[in-house]
């Protein structure tokens, strides 16, 4: 087990790449890594690996400090993102590389390198050198070396970013079951919310140096901390409407800044300032426009995603994304209401979760 | 606003030929994506249209006028590109009002313009900025107004948001659609992402090896592809192929399975022979025996999507992914049955390689 103790990172004077981080990676889970660029990502596996070092706070191994062993005695593989291959050496040496490091008998090698690169669908270019292979091949090479041989603790840098869809779908499930299989503890970043949730035991989300939220993919999408975590996972990520509480009979009328109704909840909410409620696409049903107690709105943009529709609602200035089949029939500007499932929603106040919010 | 037509539009760099004599109609005011891999002739038939670009053989026409011998400033085209390059010295204001000022605009009509493109695009509060103190996503809006403010008839865009984060992608995203509804310009959107031609465009132009392979709707080209490639090329999570034979009329048989076709499919597979490609959308299979069209299949991995799940399963050599609802699970080795959406089977002639790649960079 790792553990990071109130990381500090900086670099030079004033860039501060990580800011006060604590949390654990547990044996044997998919840790993911999931934030926008310069969120720290690359980072957090830099200070893993050894390549730097924390400006304060202390990164421990099943309780010892690893802050001062270099990078060679942390027994870490890494895969980068811009994949360092060795270019005078073929793919399968390439892939060799770290058993022959390791004393492995060539046989047991052969095995192995044919294993993986079967796995990873580089069979057919073993014999290339890198310069001979596209991106996304090269990429495949690279975690293909990092995750050959047995390590403590894997370390990915977005290793199927650079893939094309349908091979970076593949890959996202050949990863999960091959991590699963060697029971590896593999931290991974991303900065797709799908991978994300597809891939971890638990998601890690980092926002500017900050840690936002850390949780299983069920705790960060129904619960999410915060509205930085809320706008960001999921796809589409919730929608976000500034709203008032009135109080009364036992329960909480939500209006928008227009004073509409948006929906009742059975909790009081008085003396909540700087409310704001969370909603997924798919816990909202279009109305007609005079439906009684359906917020009114009006189409903004219709987006096509094939399989269905995201209409996006425009109420009091704020975009309301909603789920609707693709025979729907809607057009831009068209008035429409909203009927907001009570148990569909999440309430923050100055950007945090409330308690008493969702289902 | 212009219609724009192509004519037998070809592209020639040297010896190697990039666009090989396409056509095409594009209606005034409509936003159309052209979708492919690099290398696909996309980018070139843009820059024909812009007049960035010679154009080898055939003609482009707006509105039924030939303009291959019109220079771009005088064909009314606005680009934005992916590198936005904003005038660094200037403050936004400045930025927005050059197009105007070069073109000898009056001091007044510029200072509306500016005001009034600023307004629509959300920039009023950062006119007096530098370029540099503004987020990609702000310098992004600001090359946009710059590229609108002169009130071009046709707007082209070439992978204007392929550099920005997630978010900020949707944000953009949106923004384009609503400019497009706001202003009604025909604009013609450059991409090689499936999910922003789909959910932007009135119609989708999908290109490969300098040729378009369909010119449709989003629905039309996500439904009903029209060959194996648009198939692979459009949707999310990838299509699912699976080669199959024909021994007897009206049968297919994948992967051991035995498949009665549907009535409407007949005459069709009769055309293809007795071997070929179906392929299936993730979203039109599912768990069970709900459907005559049935695959046996071993499960190797769920996926939990929280809104949705996607479950791999084995089907003899063929990996298949379907979305599923979130309460369905298959352990690895789990024999399943998975059916088919009768009206969503496709059949293709077979395919030319077994792996097609598209890697992006």
């Amino acid at each position: 087990m790792y553990a990071f103790h109130d990381v500090h990172k900086r670099y030079g004077l004033r860039t501060v790449a990580l800011r006060r981080l604590s949390f654990e990676i547990r044996k044997g889970e998919f840790f993911v890594l999931y934030g926008p660029a310069g969120a720290g990502k690359s980072t957090v596996l830099n200070l893993l690996a050894g390549i730097t070092r924390p400006t304060s706070g202390d990164i421990t191994r099943a309780g010892q400090s690893i802050v001062h062993l270099p990078p060679e005695r942390r027994n870490a593989a890494m895969a980068f993102e811009n994949y360092a291959l060795y270019s005078h050496l073929s793919v399968a040496e390439n892939l060799a590389f770290p058993l022959r490091a390791r004393g492995m008998a060539k046989a047991e090698i052969d095995k192995r390198v044919h294993q993986i690169a079967e796995v990873l669908g580089i069979s057919h270019v073993l014999e290339r050198r890198p310069g001979f292979l596209s991106g996304g091949q090269r990429q495949r090479v690279a975690l293909g070396r990092a995750i050959i041989r047995p390590a403590d603790i894997y370390l990915l840098d977005e290793p199927i970013g650079h893939l094309d869809a349908k091979l970076r779908h593949r890959m996202r499930a050949e990863l999960k079951a091959l991590a699963q299989e060697m029971e590896a503890t593999v931290v991974f970043t991303t900065t797709s919310s799908k991978e994300a949730l597809a891939l971890g035991d638990r998601v890690a989300i980092l926002n500017q140096g900050r840690l936002e939220q850390v949780g299983t993919p069920a705790e960060i999408y129904h619960r999410p901390a915060n509205t930085f975590v809320a706008g960001f996972v999921g796809d589409p990520p919730m929608s976000l409407l500034p709203v008032t509480a009135e109080v009364g009979g036992g329960q909480s009328i939500l209006r928008n800044q227009d004073g509409h109704e948006v929906c009742r909840v059975p909790a009081q909410l008085a003396g909540h300032r700087d409310l704001r409620m969370g909603i997924r696409s798919n816990s909202i049903r279009l109305t007609a426009p005079d439906t009684q107690r359906a917020l009114p709105g009006r189409v903004a943009v219709i987006e096509h995603l094939g399989h269905s529709n995201i209409v996006v609602v425009s109420v009091a200035g704020v975009e309301v994304s909603v789920s609707v089949p693709t025979t729907v029939p809607l057009k831009p500007g068209e008035p429409v209401g909203l009927s907001i499932e009570p148990t569909g929603i999440h309430l923050f106040e100055d950007e945090k979760a409330l308690a008493t919010g969702g289902a | 606003m212009a219609r724009i037509t192509a004519r037998n539009l070809v592209k020639r760099y040297g010896a190697f030929q990039a666009v090989h004599g396409i056509n095409f109609d594009i209606e005034d005011g409509e936003f159309v994506a052209i979708l492919g891999p690099s290398g696909c002739g996309k980018s070139s038939t843009m820059r024909m249209i812009a007049g960035l670009e010679s154009i080898s053989d055939g003609e482009i026409l707006f509105d039924g006028r030939r303009v291959n011998e019109i220079r771009p400033r005088d064909r009314n085209v606005a680009m934005s590109f992916e590198n936005y390059a904003l005038y660094t010295p200037i403050t936004v204001y400045e930025n927005i009002a050059f197009p105007l000022r070069a073109a000898g605009v009056n001091k007044a009509d510029i200072d509306r313009k500016v005001r009034d493109i600023a307004a629509k695009m959300e920039l009023t509060p950062l006119l007096e900025q530098m370029p540099a103190s503004l987020s990609s996503g702000q310098a992004q809006r600001v090359s946009l107004a710059r590229a609108l403010v002169r009130e071009p008839s046709v707007f082209l865009l070439d992978e204007p948001i392929s550099h920005l984060d997630t978010r900020q992608r949707y944000r953009m995203r949106r923004f384009i659609k609503s400019i497009h509804q706001e202003f009604g310009h025909t604009m013609i959107y450059v991409t090689h992402d499936q999910e922003e031609a789909l959910a932007l465009a009135d119609r989708v132009m999908v290109m490969s090896n300098g040729e378009i392979q369909q010119l449709d709707t989003p629905q039309q080209v996500y439904t009903r592809p029209a060959n194996v490639f648009v198939a692979g090329f459009v949707g999310e999570p990838p299509i699912n192929f699976f080669d199959f034979t024909s021994e007897t009329d009206g049968e297919i048989t994948i992967e051991g399975n035995r498949i009665t076709v549907p009535e409407s499919l007949r005459p069709h597979l009769g055309r293809i022979g007795k071997r070929g490609t179906a392929a299936v959308r993730p979203h039109f299979m599912e768990l069970g025996e709900t459907s005559p069209i049935r695959l046996k299949g071993r499960g190797f991995i769920t996926e939990e999507l929280q809104d949705h799940n996607e479950i791999f399963v084995d089907v003899g050599e063929t990996r298949v992914s379907l979305v599923t609802p979130p309460d369905k699970h298959v352990a690895r080795g789990e024999e399943v049955t998975i059916s088919i959406n009768p009206d969503h089977l496709l059949l293709f002639p077979p395919r030319q390689q077994k792996e097609e790649n598209f890697d992006v960079v």
